[in-house]
């Protein structure tokens, strides 16, 4: 090994410069080198969208017990919290194109896949729970559960397995430089997964007006509600993703190697997708 | 990845910077976040601490004491919370932030703003934590563990226990986000030439722990969810009455509980493989059967989960697996324990504190791990169960283990982090303090045990009150040992002696380690150039 060395405290930036044998030299650009230029950019993003889900969450908690002020809360955390989450966004994207991205050495899919394993790992929860208790169930689904018409839900599974395929073909285009078709592409999958959504919801309206369905009924209701409900709130996060991936591509922020906006919303959608089939045969086939 | 990718240029991002305050609260260095997490931890191990005393002080005397059952069930509710959450797992995220980019030759952390954010989103969830004690009827009293019906709205009425699960939820947050930080930085930021069989055993401590809290902290967030659902909303996923069961609460919260032990204690073993070796004059004994063996213990960490369920009425196959696989868990920890003392074997002893709390972790690591196989075989530990034999077992594991190294890993690292040393001489007496009062406090407790003394209770048989005075007592030497402490690090910190070199325990050219390459502190950039390993 061989060493680099300096004797800056915390706050300070030379550019004192000690080369030492073996080192790997190397300033893309050609210019003068700076260390200090490789410091990360302090931002108050990070501190701000932190208090801002802090009381986002206090509100939505004070809401659940009644408390008065819990209205005002939510929605000062609410706000808060899409404006630092779009402050951060944006200053990111504007480091970003600073930089070329294929040089920072940090796979940014890699970070996103990550995440999407912890995502899973809490669907994988609501799962284990469901097969649980059907492996000690007398009954499955249980006495007095009504019985849930496969149909429509059915239709839903199509449309949301074929608009993994659409987005799909959406970024094929967009790497071959057809942009127009690719817009196009991305609207067809926000209709499919929109629509998907509207099914869902008549669903849970039928079941909640007709069948006097609630999730308070037992606990297939809870499983049902908690399910299709946290499944539903990631469609609408992934159709939140194809806006802004939508706008941006129109706007021409993305070029054939940095679009990662794009591929992660892309793995995204596909993570929904492959959980609702295992959700469609595990609450409506099963 | 090639040298060209990970020297990066960014030449027209430098913002504006920040001075005082606003420069630690808006910061992204990776080494003043670690040092943020440290503080936190060390400010919540004191809240913990003191709620222990508060233990102690109760448990003084069976008949009169100071605090009714449910201030009781509160005060342990949450020293247990406090210790996990809010000390020991940020104050191992600290000790990664600050070292793993040091070690890997790298400039930051993956994601520097993500790594803030991780940071600053566990400050609601310690307010929830702390300010529930002034909640109507008072904070969490369900235990850490918190299981139903004890933690339902039957039982549990009040709002602490609500704001206790979306505390734990949004500390969740923070560990998940901080574990994708550290599973990208040490894939894609190491410095050219360190391959995976280069990376120090810290490193690999932490790629391991990040995988835990990647896979097990969001089965804790689901149950919690579904917890805070059926109290909340009416939901029956834990209540028998609606078809919900119980003992399902118990498997996921284990299959999250378990692993979390390791989380707890796996940066410690990599803290400790840097340790006795430098004071040793060695370079760490195989260092390979130590990476798989670190990698083993994380995989099995899995599939252990239900021996804290023996006497929840598990079938005897079920008792049996876990039982055999929770033993063994002994193999892997019994490579590393041999390992560590191979590596201290035969070298040129330097009893620095550091090497003292270093030798210290393994002796009270061994005992806690040794009754932890005692309480793998399922009649002992239905005898046992729920007694403070228990209670014994885990705080050897837990202090004896964690903290020990933690300490070693501080007295170690404190040149390097603050430019400063720690004072040796105080050190020497915090060691022997925290030593002495440790086994005072925490040995009796295994006889209490096997007599049948119940752990989570406001109270005891009579004849117990001899020991309960003894250990009361011990907890006041480690009082003295965190008072010192405390009084060392401050002092240190202003006027403790400064750090010569790089390399301030010249252990370096043996070891060979990235961090001691550069300043103490190190620069914001850490490397003037990054360096090359071959």
């Amino acid at each position: 090994m061989s060493l680099a060395s300096s004797r800056n405290g915390y706050a300070m930036h030379t550019n004192q410069t000690v080369t030492a044998p073996h080192v790997a030299t190397g300033s893309a650009h050609g210019q003068a080198h700076d260390p200090a230029a490789h410091a990360p950019a302090p931002s108050l993003w990070p501190i701000l969208l932190a208090a801002a889900l802090g009381i986002l969450v206090t509100g939505l908690y004070q809401i659940a017990t009644d408390i008065s002020w819990g209205k005002l809360l939510t929605v000062v955390g609410f706000l808060g919290t899409v404006v630092t989450a779009l402050g951060w966004a944006s200053t990111i994207i504007v480091e970003r194109r600073q930089m070329d991205p294929l040089q920072t050495g940090v796979d940014l899919r890699k970070g996103f896949l990550y995440f999407l394993i912890s995502e899973g790992a809490i669907f994988g929860t609501f799962f284990a729970h469901v097969y649980y208790l059907r492996a000690f169930a007398p009954h499955w689904p249980p006495v007095g559960a009504p019985h849930l018409a496969t149909t429509l839900p059915a239709i839903g599974t199509l449309l949301l397995v074929g608009s993994s395929f659409t987005f799909n073909w959406g970024h094929h285009s967009f790497l071959h430089g057809k942009k127009g078709a690719a817009k196009n592409w991305l609207l067809l999958t926000a209709a499919m997964g929109i629509t998907f959504l509207g099914i869902q919801g008549f669903e849970w309206g039928t079941l909640q007006n007709f069948d006097k369905f609630t999730l308070k009924q037992g606990v297939f209701g809870s499983g049902y509600y908690i399910m299709t409900g946290f499944h539903g709130l990631h469609v609408m996060i992934g159709l939140l993703m194809i806006a802004v991936v939508y706008f941006r591509m129109e706007r021409g922020e993305f070029n054939d190697k940095y679009h990662f906006s794009l591929t992660a919303a892309e793995y995204y959608w596909h993570f929904v997708d492959i959980v609702w089939v295992a959700l469609f045969f595990t609450i409506y086939l099963f | 990845m090639s040298t060209q990718e990970a020297v990066l240029t960014a030449p027209h991002a430098q913002p504006k910077a920040y001075t005082g305050l606003m420069d630690w609260l808006t910061t992204t260095d990776h080494k003043k976040i670690g040092l943020m997490y440290l503080i936190f931890a060390f400010f919540n191990a004191w809240v913990g601490g003191i709620l222990a005393g508060l233990i102690r002080w109760h448990l003084w005397d069976p008949a009169h004491s100071p605090f009714n059952g449910a201030q009781y069930n509160q005060i342990m509710t949450m020293h247990g919370t406090t210790m996990i959450f809010l000390a020991a797992m940020p104050a191992f995220a600290g000790f990664g932030n600050f070292l793993v980019p040091l070690m890997i030759g790298a400039r930051d952390m993956a994601f520097p703003k993500l790594n803030a954010f991780a940071f600053w989103i566990m400050f609601p969830p310690m307010l929830m934590l702390h300010l529930s004690f002034f909640a109507h009827s008072g904070a969490a009293a369900g235990g850490w563990w918190s299981y139903p019906p004890l933690s339902s709205s039957q039982f549990s009425a009040g709002a602490g226990e609500n704001l206790w699960i979306i505390a734990v939820i949004l500390l969740g947050i923070s560990s998940i986000l901080g574990a994708v930080n550290f599973l990208v930085t040490i894939a894609d930021m190491r410095a050219p030439g360190m391959t995976w069989m280069k990376m120090p055993m810290f490193v690999w401590a932490w790629e391991v722990t990040a995988w835990l809290l990647l896979i097990a902290v969001p089965v804790l967030s689901g149950c919690m969810v579904m917890l805070l659902s059926d109290r909340l909303f009416g939901t029956g996923f834990f209540r028998p009455a609606l078809g919900g069961d119980p003992l399902l609460y118990q498997h996921l919260f284990w299959f999250f509980g378990h692993p979390e032990v390791y989380i707890l204690v796996l940066p410690g073993f990599g803290i400790i493989s840097h340790v006795l070796p430098s004071f040793a004059s060695k370079k760490v004994f195989g260092y390979k059967g130590m990476v798989y063996a670190t990698c083993c213990i994380g995989l099995l960490g899995f599939f252990v989960w239900a021996h804290h369920m023996f006497t929840s009425g598990i079938s005897p196959a079920a008792r049996e697996f876990f039982s055999v696989a929770s033993m063994a868990i002994a193999v892997p920890t019994g490579v590393k324990i041999y390992s560590w003392l191979a590596s201290v074997w035969g070298g040129t002893i330097r009893f620095t504190t550091a090497m003292k709390f270093g030798l210290g972790f393994i002796a009270l690591f061994i005992l806690g791990g040794l009754t932890g196989v005692m309480l793998a075989v399922v009649p002992f530990d239905v005898t046992v169960h729920d007694t403070y034999f228990v209670v014994a077992h885990f705080h050897f594991v837990l202090f004896g283990g964690s903290i020990m190294a933690m300490m070693a890993g501080l007295y170690f690292w404190f040149p390097k982090m603050t430019g400063r040393h720690l004072s040796e001489k105080m050190g020497n007496l915090h060691f022997w303090l925290f030593f002495i009062g440790f086994l005072w406090v925490f040995t009796p407790m295994h006889w209490l045990g096997m007599e049948g003394m119940a752990r989570r209770v406001a109270t005891y048989r009579p004849e117990f009150a001899f020991w309960n005075k003894f250990i009361s007592l011990g907890f006041l030497i480690m009082l003295t040992g965190a008072i010192l402490f405390l009084i060392n690090v401050v002092k240190s910190c202003i006027s403790g002696e400064r750090a010569v070199g790089d390399d301030p325990w010249q252990i370096n050219e043996l070891q060979q380690g990235l961090e001691w390459m550069t300043s103490c502190p190190p620069p914001a950039y850490n490397f003037d150039e990054i360096p090359v390993v071959e």
